[in-house]
């Protein structure tokens, strides 16, 4: 669906000093996945997301959505966009900015009214329709920005920091939005500093980091990648017999400790261990996500 | 055209009517009184036709200029600059053929507003013929629009240049207009502003128009207006 090839970005300034932005990007993404793209400040995300939208040309290399440059898909299809920088006319009003939107976005006259309606209802901004843009908060913009990019039916979505300046309310329901939103045969892509919210969502994520995609993390358990790591067991009763048990256990307080595993079958071993010892276990818990552990150790190396 | 785009014209004149048409209106009463009031109370209340379109003529130039100064400026680069191309361009819309329109829109708000303005003008003076006027203004808006297209789309700052080409020709224009040689091809490749003014007195006065001119005015600022196009449809817009 859409795949990087080779793809470089070099700015230039007047003066000859030049920046890569991005540098030498495969990457092939398909239909019906949810890609995240991590990556520290300034590691090239805004120049990769601008590539795929053809708002920037790649210096070398190629972009193409369905076989076609950017700029050819967007013009014929439309891509539901969320910036990061809510760059809307502050002196329109939310809902008359949906109506344009809704237009531009070659919905038809008779169903416009109705698409509006129903993008606000669903983002609950109906109290702030008749606000202009200036007016409405930090996050109330970032669910505007949210309903601008749901009006249509998109084959091709790219968030930008979707839950930046949500409330936890409202990043949980943005994460309950996306997950309605995969389907097969439409692609999304989202930028985010919160691993978190990419571990849940995304399928794979793309960690980037100078410009270079450093590794693209599987989300879900991938018995062939499995390596364990570290968990932090929470247990009701029966500490004592744990440590006993793992006497190798980092005791964190309040009934909590860290053990490291080789592989999840290990962690479920040594589980049944403790459960069949009579230890009462209340919950486990990665210590750190596949992805966050991973995030470290490929942002960390360069950093 | 894409009728998603060609419905959105009505987005685009709203745009327009409220981000340069009232500043037009204000301007244009502005200036255009500093012309019209001295007159009015040398000629008195009861002013001729004759006196009422020379009393126009005196204004007109003072208004169109500017006004087609503050009507095409940033017609691009406000959206590059402000970043409004973000949303604007996720959805299926060329970018050359939006400001296309835009350009197109803007002459149709820029003749309202002198339409507008003409009304005023037959308040306060007399009622004369807005054709005449209408035409120049449009010629003004046409011959400038195709120049101010092409520098916004490839400048962020574009009003600085533009102000900087139109001086510059009328400068060239005023210093050179006999000399020959270099003088003669740097002029000759500046905008023929110059052929405004008497573009002018042939509409108003004569009802007609010198071809050579109008066409050397309008191809000039056609083939800036294509070479804006082209920016636009071969040059990224981030």
């Amino acid at each position: 669906m859409i795949e990087l090839q080779n793809a470089t970005k070099v700015y230039r300034s007047l003066f000859g000093r030049s920046v890569t932005a991005v540098e030498d990007f495969s990457l092939q993404v398909a239909e019906g996945e949810v890609l995240g793209i991590a990556g520290p400040n300034g590691a090239g995300k805004s120049t990769l997301i601008s590539l795929m939208l053809g708002y920037l040309r790649p210096t070398h290399g190629r972009v193409l959505i369905r076989g076609l440059e950017p700029r050819t898909f967007v013009e014929k299809n439309g891509i539901g966009y969320l910036s990061e920088l809510m760059t809307i006319n502050p002196n329109w009003k939310a809902d008359e900015a949906l109506v344009r939107f809704a237009t531009l976005a070659a919905i038809p006259p008779a169903d416009v009214r109705g698409r509006v309606d129903a993008v606000i209802e669903e983002l609950g901004i109906g109290e702030h329709r008749d606000k202009k843009i200036k007016a409405l908060s930090k996050g109330n913009l970032q669910r505007l920005g949210v309903a601008q990019a749901l009006l249509r039916d998109e084959e091709v979505m790219i968030l930008d920091e979707p839950t930046h300046g949500l409330d936890p309310v409202w990043t949980q329901r943005f994460r309950g939005i996306v997950e309605g939103l995969r389907r097969p045969g439409r692609t999304i892509i989202i930028a985010s500093h919160n691993l978190d919210e990419l571990q849940r969502l995304a399928d794979r994520v793309a960690i980037i980091d100078r410009g270079r995609l450093q590794r693209l993390v599987q989300t879900g358990y991938d018995q062939a990648t499995d390596a364990g790591g570290t968990y932090r067991i929470s247990i009701a009763t029966g500490a004592d017999r744990l440590k006993a048990m793992f006497p190798q256990a980092v005791d964190s307080g309040d009934g909590e400790f860290e053990l490291t595993f080789s592989s999840i079958a290990d962690l479920n071993a040594a589980l049944a261990q403790l459960i069949g010892g009579g230890v009462l276990v209340a919950g486990v818990v990665p210590s750190r996500s596949v992805l966050e552990q991973q995030f470290r150790e490929a942002v960390g190396e360069q950093n | 055209m894409a009728a998603n785009l060609t419905r959105y014209s009505y987005w685009q004149f709203r745009d327009f009517i409220r981000e340069r048409g009232l500043a037009l209106i204000i301007t244009s009463t502005l200036l255009g009184f500093t012309v019209v009031a001295p007159m009015r109370a040398m000629l008195g209340s009861n002013i001729d036709e004759v006196n009422a379109k020379r009393i126009l003529m005196m204004a007109l130039p003072q208004l169109v200029y500017i006004s087609a100064f503050i009507a095409l400026n940033g017609l691009i680069s406000t959206d590059r600059k402000l970043g409004y191309y973000r949303f604007l361009f996720s959805k299926p819309v060329s970018i050359p053929a939006y400001y296309a329109q835009y350009f197109l829109v803007s002459l149709i708000g820029f003749l309202a507003v002198f339409a507008f303005l003409l009304g005023v003008f037959a308040f306060v003076v007399r009622p004369v013929s807005p054709f005449g006027a209408l035409a120049w203004c449009g010629l003004v808006y046409l011959s400038f629009g195709g120049i101010a297209f092409f520098i916004s789309s490839l400048f962020r700052y574009d009003w600085p240049i533009l102000a900087g080409v139109y001086l510059g020709s009328a400068l060239v224009n005023g210093l050179w207009a006999d000399r020959g040689g270099f003088r003669m091809v740097i002029r000759d490749m500046l905008p023929p502003v110059h052929k405004l003014s008497a573009a002018m007195n042939d509409i108003m006065n004569l009802g007609t128009v010198d071809t050579n001119s109008v066409l050397w005015l309008l191809g000039y600022s056609a083939l800036c207006f294509a070479a804006g196009l082209f920016v636009l449809w071969r040059r990224p817009i981030g």
